[in-house]
């Protein structure tokens, strides 16, 4: 919550003060002899002391500004600062965060020395909502705060990663390491089956629709995620999964600012997944036969080269031939600063990580400008701006799964050096290494956006303002794949290519008034009315081509292949267009009231449908004001809030009301004979999804914010579902999308945060944060009934694993009863659900679900004199995965190397895995093999920094240096891992909006262990 | 002064942007969708929208002939085939209840076959509209269209029974359906044939090579009265009428047996003059849709072999269907008059990949050294005696040596036509109705007629073709040859791995009896009510009414 960030910037000004206590005679040195290069103008020098209220204590960091001018400067660890002033009628203005602002008149005073108030119970800190900022102390929703801070502390690529385990309600999951990749949020939980569950991200005000992942995480200021529907009400149509706002940094006047941030650092894969070595290999090769009668000698079964592999004992590790250790970077520059009527703040970046499986990076150059300009005192314009060029290779470059199966007893490598491209004589398992060879597989793609927000505010009377916003997102994106002929992909063929193209342009015209009037003292109106225009316009393009004649050529002269296998272009294009109004009222901040309506209409719903209405209303009771409690010192603040609203979900593919053709191929001889026919039925009816959420929360802070915190509890009811209902394939249709059923999500949020020591420069402050959400369906298609066929049940989170239980191994003692349900020993026993002595769809059971039972995260922090350490740790409990490899390379059939693992036979009667059986493609119920409690505690995360002394950071030119080295996921604790040899079981929550079960397969990168160490110096 | 007029300038200009965006946006009419790369239902009313929803009903002949699908309903769990080492649908062949009503291949085939009628009735049903067409030629796509959708439905009757019989196009969400009875079905069907056939093009080939003319529907008309003769639909002039129909096939078109049984398969010869009506497929990938894929099932591990390695002309080895010892020992047993073992298996490999390597099968020696071209592997077809294969150079496969994994293969489908080894999307067309066929369907339609005299004359004139040079009277059969069982074993002869077994014993209703016979692998779990594929689980779930409203075929 909003309180943490309070708290670290207080830390942070805190540090900042340890620091210059040590650093004053340098300080002093520094300023009074920079000060007449900056003063020429002035004539007067002022000095002066500035004490805190709550103790009398010396406040440093205190900006202190001439007020109509850009001179300024901050006071010392002493509290101590001096400036040049114009005269005695100059005006200085003191400011620190956590502090009331003053302005005092100098005067014929050449010694200024004041006492700043503690701003505690006002809380007068802003917090960003959509489409305006409030204060905090007049927050009628909940919403969760992210800081620049806690974003800095993680060398992470992108903005998602920085909320896991930072804000309650918020689920983050990635999956594996793979450079470039983005993981997945939901926020308190999913509701929708087919609609996405993707939460809104808005940056600048603009609300995204290509994705947050260009966005350069050091650019941003801070992130509030807003989950209710008071806050999110705003959005309406959009806001049902919750929206994400992203604030960038913007500039201050003031001095200019120059920063460099780097951090560099390795990446360490943090295991692989085991399987067999070559003895082993050739041992459950036998098995496979013994279980069929079909094992005579070694001679018989295997072949030449694996006979000559046994006989030396050799095996070769392919995965490991593919694995590296990786690295990661990022270079920063930012300069920020301005005038009074100008502020600007210009960044530009390098980032790139190189992953652990070979071929597999990224690189993201970013630039930004962000610029505000007051024309004069009734209008202000400006602009943020920035641009990427982004570069990932291998997003769909898999060799570890071909690696995993590859038959340890084969050799890679002839006795010449050269790689043997198929090591055994099997024809389908190609040499893993050949797919790294250089230039054999080109996996690339190259991203260019440039996003802008761009505004004009127009202060019309006092109190009412005309605001115009307009973003416009352009981003393109070129995917290029080559595959030369020696790769598992092409197996001796031609040469293959693929371009895809993508073209999105995106605009918002946002118009916007505000008006904020105090009557009598008491009543706080602030109103707000709003009309936006938001359209989207996205153009593919792509070719396949096979016979491309030279390798060299990679995917750059399609043209020059001897075959075109597909071509492709579409445009998909979709338009929303919105009202708004929003009244927050309070009576003495004491009592507060926030109501909202917003109607939105889309392009994607029927003509009758396309406006949806979605109104909000929200209380909040400032208790803490009440003056029976004024006089309670240990209570800071205390706020009760209630609010209950609606929001909507549109985001299904557009063209959904209409039916539409589809096309198909035939020929006639050789000549082509396209054809059309009907492809979707089209349902004109289509709707609004929408969600009502009740949301109840508690905002607290105790004893001078020793103890801070919120509590929420929520419950979301969600209906009209838009869902793929199906249709009996008969009609010549499998479905149509349509609004059914009905979910429910409910939910405990709690945030908390400490400060536990406070004394002689140690503290050490814990923030936690706990987030429980129960994902229920109430009804689907027809009522409460079962949707087997799509593994949906009333009661039951919206996915769950379904299938059947594996009991253990048919044992040699149970010949008969393995018999009598078509088993033989050896296989995989089932249990008889529903008891009726045969197995069938009917025993298929619910095992559990990706659903966790609860999230958490907790963030402890020490500081003292200098130096800092926090740690992270952040778990997922109860929790049910689906470990993939745990059947894909675990056939058990004799052909293809497997896990490593505890498979039965005669003389080893486990209950674990079943005997290898040449006969079978894959176990009988093999899928039983791969579910597991996916529960983990991670270590996520271990900073330590270090404050270099302001009088050294002096001596190198920089006003201040920090040091610090992070190691990221050092430790991941999970049964998965330790039990049954999975590298890391985090994974995504779903499929994306099919709301499959993601499962973790071989060919994820493996989760990493990422050890960094960097500088922040400013100048 | 100056800066408040300044400003003053800029508010307006401000403004006027503003309200040029304002007022584009308070256009309610930004919501409305045009779709611009799709296209619209309508697209159908038109002209050329009425020829591409002929060529889309086409298209779905595709989802059945030459397909994994097409292919394991027919082949798999009959007399003459059994399974393979690989593959993931073996319960296709062995009926141990994994095929059930989740299966794949059972959803597959009613959704994909579906489409295909659905997209018949929209034609049917908006023809009436499309102008700018001559009528002759819009009578004559029709008849194509219904000759399609008999072909679906009859498809869909022999596989499931009755089902949801369905002639009108689907303009509005529903979930209403039913399960028509067997004769219903059949009236359907011959409804829409006898309708055709008149329309049709009079002549063997149409200019498009590859549209329905008058002797593919007389072909199928004939398929389906012999069908429907041993059905709950059955009448006693069927066998009448399918062989008057054959009859015509035979007579009226001047379509003719090619010279030699070989020629009927070989590669680059998909167009020859027995061709009655084949599934259209091209070496261009973009009109190739999915490809003829029956290429790759029948083929043995040839390509872990010494001295073999995977190459086009080969081909890519699933090795899914092992023919059985009966198609073997008895159907093919007469290789001495009889060409067609020979020309129906491959005997012989040639080494793509020289050098020295030890035996692995024929022990008869320790190694073989071989150089590029050479045999590799012989497979005689008989039980050749180790002195004898010791003489050999290579390594000879004989019976006693067959396994899942190597086995006489098919040479029917083999595709060297492929861009490259691994290419699954098969080149050649995919021959559906030939007239060799015609001639069995006509014999036994004669035979069932107690017409022995012609059915034997209509056999003989198939087994001549099939006769070694100078073996042609030898081939020839006499009336007291003639038995249904021979015609049984005819058939297979002739038609082994054509797309058409399961459906003939399922009309001569010895399916069980001959795969407890002659099917190893299926013999102990084929039941009564495997005559019938299960209806997929997702048509029960979700007609309105479920299972009672559409009820499972029984046993499943």
């Amino acid at each position: 919550m909003k309180k943490i960030f309070t708290k670290q910037v207080r830390e942070v000004q805190d540090e900042i003060a340890r620091q210059f206590s040590r650093m004053v005679p340098f300080l002093l040195v520094w300023v009074l002899g920079l000060s007449p290069l900056l003063s020429q103008a002035q004539d007067k020098a002022v000095t002066g002391v500035i004490l805190s209220s709550e103790d009398k204590s010396a406040l440093p960091g205190v900006t202190v500004v001439l007020r109509s001018s850009t001179v300024g400067t901050t006071t010392d660890a002493d509290g101590k600062y001096a400036i040049n002033v114009n005269g005695n009628n100059s005006v200085l203005v003191f400011s620190a965060v956590g502090f009331v602002t003053q302005e005092v008149t100098v005067g014929s005073r050449s010694k200024v020395d004041i006492t700043m108030a503690v701003d505690l119970k006002t809380l007068n800190e802003l917090v960003v909502v959509g489409y305006g900022t409030q204060k905090k102390s007049q927050l009628t929703g909940a919403i969760s705060s992210v800081s620049a801070r806690e974003i800095g502390e993680l060398p992470v690529t992108n903005a998602r990663q920085a909320l896991q385990g930072r804000a309650a309600g918020v689920d983050v999951n990635q999956a594996g390491s793979k450079p470039g990749s983005a993981p997945q949020i939901r926020i308190r939980g999913r509701r929708s089956f087919n609609a996405s569950n993707d939460p809104l991200f808005v940056v600048d005000g603009i609300p995204l629709s290509g994705g947050i992942d260009d966005i350069n995480p050091n650019d941003i200021a801070s992130m509030e995620v807003l989950k209710d529907a008071s806050s999110t009400a705003i959005y309406g149509s959009r806001g049902a999964n919750g929206v994400v706002i992203v604030t960038t940094k913007r500039g201050t006047a003031g001095k200019t600012t120059v920063s460099f941030d780097t951090y560099g650092g390795i990446n360490q894969s943090l295991g692989r997944i085991d399987v067999m070595d070559g003895p082993q290999f050739a041992e459950y090769k036998r098995e496979s036969r013994r279980a069929v009668g079909n094992y005579t000698n070694d001679d018989a079964l295997f072949e030449p080269i694996e006979l000559e592999s046994i006989g030396l004992g050799r095996s070769t590790d392919y995965p490991s031939t593919l694995l590296r250790t990786g690295s990661i970077q990022s270079h920063q520059v930012s300069v920020s600063g301005g005038t009074e009527k100008t502020v600007f703040n210009i960044s530009g970046n390098f980032f790139k990580d190189k992953g652990v499986v070979k071929n597999q990076d990224f690189t993201r150059y970013t630039f930004r400008i962000n610029l505000d300009h007051k024309i004069n005192d009734k209008l202000k314009v400006g602009t943020s701006t920035f641009a990427v060029y982004g570069e990932r290779n291998g997003e769909n470059f898999n060799p570890l799964g071909g690696a995993l199966s590859e038959n340890p007893l084969g050799v890679p490598y002839d006795a010449d050096g050269n790689l043997i491209f198929l090591p055994t004589q099997d024809g389908l398992r190609t040499n893993p290494l050949s797919e790294i060879v250089p230039g054999a597989i080109i996996d690339q793609r190259k991203n260019y956006r440039i996003f802008n927000s761009i505004y004009g505010e127009w202060t019309i009377l006092k109190g009412l303002k005309y605001r115009f916003n307009f973003g416009p997102d352009f981003d393109i994106d070129r995917y290029g794949r080559f595959f030369a002929p020696e790769t598992n992909a092409r197996r001796g063929a031609p040469a293959a290519g693929s371009v895809a193209n993508q073209l999105r342009f995106n605009y918002t015209v946002e118009n916007i008034l505000t008006y904020t009037k105090q009557f009598n003292q008491v009543h706080n109106l602030n109103v707000t009315a709003l009309q936006s225009y938001q359209k989207d316009d996205y153009q593919t393009s792509g070719i396949n081509v096979t016979g491309i004649p030279a390798t060299t050529q990679q995917f750059y002269n399609l043209g020059s292949a001897s075959q075109v296998s597909g071509v492709g272009t579409a445009l998909t294009q979709w338009a929303l267009l919105s009202y708004m109004a929003r009244v927050n009222y309070d009576y003495k901040e004491k009592y507060l009231l926030t109501a909202t309506l917003r109607a939105d209409g889309s392009s994607r719903f029927g003509a009758n449908n396309k406006f949806g209405y979605f109104p909000s209303v929200a209380v909040g009771w400032n208790i803490s004001s009440e003056s029976f409690l004024q006089n309670a010192r240990w209570l800071d603040m205390a706020k009760l809030r209630m609010s209950y609203g609606s929001t909507g979900n549109q985001a299904i593919n557009p063209y959904q009301t209409q039916p539409l053709l589809e096309r198909t191929s035939y020929a006639w001889d050789e000549n082509a004979a396209f054809g059309y026919r009907p492809g979707t039925i089209g349902n004109p009816d289509l709707r609004w999804e929408s969600s009502a959420t009740a949301n109840a929360g508690l905002d607290f802070s105790f004893f001078s914010g020793r103890i801070s915190g919120a509590l929420e509890y929520y419950v979301t009811n969600t209906t009209d579902l838009l869902a793929p209902q199906p249709l009996p394939n008969s009609t010549g249709f499998s479905g149509y999308t349509t609004n059914i059923g009905q979910t429910k999500n409910s939910g405990l949020e709690i945030s908390l945060s400490t400060v536990n020591i406070n004394k002689g420069g140690f503290r050490w402050n814990t923030d936690l944060m706990f987030t429980r959400n129960r994902e229920e369906i109430i009804s689907l298609a027809n009522g409460k009934i079962d949707d087997v066929s799509a593994g949906r049940f009333i009661g039951e989170p919206l996915s769950v694993v379904f299938d059947y239980k594996k009991l253990g191994i048919w044992q040699t003692n149970e010949v008969d009863e393995a018999a009598r349900f078509q088993s033989k020993v050896g296989e995989i026993k089932i249990q008889d659900f529903n008891g009726d002595g045969i197995i069938n769809g009917d025993d298929r059971q619910i095992l559990g679900s990706a659903v966790p039972n609860f999230v958490a995260g907790l963030t402890n922090r020490f500081e003292y004199k200098g130096f800092d350490l926090s740690f992270f740790i952040y778990a997922r409990a109860g929790q049910f995965i689906t470990s993939n490899f745990h059947q894909g390379n675990n056939s058990l059939a004799g052909r293809y190397n497997n896990l490593d693992i505890d498979y039965w036979t005669p003389n080893n009667p486990t209950n674990e895995f079943p005997r290898p059986n040449v006969n079978q493609e894959s176990p009988r119920y093999g899928s039983t093999l791969r579910y597991f409690d996916g529960s983990f505690l991670k270590v996520r995360n271990i900073n330590i920094g270090y404050n270099v002394p302001t009088n050294i950071a002096a001596k190198l030119g920089m006003t201040s240096l920090r040091v610090f080295s992070s190691i990221q996921q050092p430790f991941i604790f999970s049964e998965y891992r330790t039990k049954y040899k999975g590298i890391d079981p985090e994974v995504e929550l779903d499929n994306g909006n099919s709301n499959g079960n993601q499962g973790i397969n071989s060919d994820l990168a493996p989760a990493t262990k990422i050890i960094t160490f960097g500088l922040n110096a400013r100048f | 002064m100056k800066f408040k007029i300044k400003s003053s300038k800029v508010l307006q200009t401000g403004a006027i942007v503003a309200s040029l965006f304002f007022g584009q946006s308070c256009n309610l009419a930004v919501l409305d969708e045009q779709v611009v790369s799709g296209i619209g239902n309508n697209y159908l009313n038109t002209t050329s929208g009425f020829n591409d929803g002929v060529n889309a009903v086409y298209s779905t002949l595709r989802e059945w002939y030459g397909t994994e699908r097409g292919n394991n309903f027919t082949i798999f769990g009959t007399d003459t085939y059994q399974n393979g080492a690989d593959g993931s649908h073996k319960f296709i062949n062995t009926y141990d209840g994994g095929l059930d009503a989740r299966s794949s291949h059972v959803r597959e085939v009613w959704d994909l076959l579906y489409q295909g009628i659905n997209a018949a009735n929209a034609v049917i049903d908006r023809s009436a509209n499309v102008t700018g067409i001559s009528d002759v030629l819009k009578k004559q796509r029709i008849a194509e269209v219904k000759f399609l959708r008999a072909h679906y439905y009859f498809n869909l009757t022999q596989i499931f029974g009755g089902v949801d019989l369905r002639l009108t196009e689907t303009v509005a969400p529903t979930k209403v359906a039913t399960r028509a009875t067997i004769p219903q079905m059949y009236t359907a069907i011959i409804k829409d044939l006898e309708e055709s056939i008149p329309d049709l093009e009079n002549r063997a080939r149409s200019g498009d090579y590859g549209r329905v003319t008058r002797p593919a529907a007389e072909h199928l008309l004939a398929r389906v009265y012999l069908t429907k003769a041993t059905s709950a639909a059955k009448a006693t002039d069927d066998y009448a009428k399918a062989e008057t129909l054959a009859k015509s096939v035979i007579n009226n078109y001047g379509i003719k047996l090619t010279s030699d049984y070989a020629l009927v398969h070989k590669e680059g010869n998909e167009k020859n003059e027995e061709v009655i009506f084949s599934v259209q497929y091209t070496g261009n990938p973009l009109t190739n849709g999915g490809g003829n894929n029956s290429h790759v099932f029948f083929l043995m591990e040839y390509d872990n072999m010494p001295g073999m390695q995977r190459d086009i002309a080969n081909g890519r080895p699933f090795k899914r269907y092992k023919p059985t010892l009966y198609t073997l020992n008895q159907v093919f047993v007469n290789r001495t008059d009889d060409s067609r073992y020979y020309k129906t298996f491959k005997d012989v490999y040639y080494s793509n990949k020289p050098g020295k390597y030890n035996t692995n099968y024929d022990k008869s020696k320790a190694s073989i050294t071989l150089a590029l071209g050479d045999t590799s592997i012989f497979d005689p077809g008989y039980e050749m005696p180790a002195v004898e294969r010791a003489k050999r150079p290579y390594q000879v496969l004989t019976p006693s040596m067959y396994d899942e994994r190597r086995f006489p293969a098919l040479r029917k489908h083999i595709d060297g036509a492929r861009a490259d080894r691994t290419q699954f999307s098969g080149t050649r067309d995919y021959i559906a109705f030939r007239l060799a066929e015609s001639y069995l369907i006509m014999a036994e339609a004669q035979f069932k007629q107690g017409k022995i005299a012609d059915a034997v004359g209509a056999i003989n004139v198939v087994r001549r073709r099939a006769a070694w040079p100078g073996k042609q009277a030898a081939m020839e059969i006499t009336s007291a040859d003639l038995t249904m069982n021979f015609i049984m074993e005819e058939r297979e002869r002739e038609l082994l791995g054509e797309q058409m077994r399961w459906f003939d014993l399922n009309r001569w209703g010895v399916l069980v009896e001959r795969v407890k016979l002659y099917n190893p692998q299926a013999a102990p779990n084929i039941k009564d009510f495997h005559t019938l594929r299960p209806l997929p689980q997702n048509q029960l779930d979700r007609v309105e009414g479920g299972v009672s409203a559409f009820p499972q075929n029984p046993g499943y």
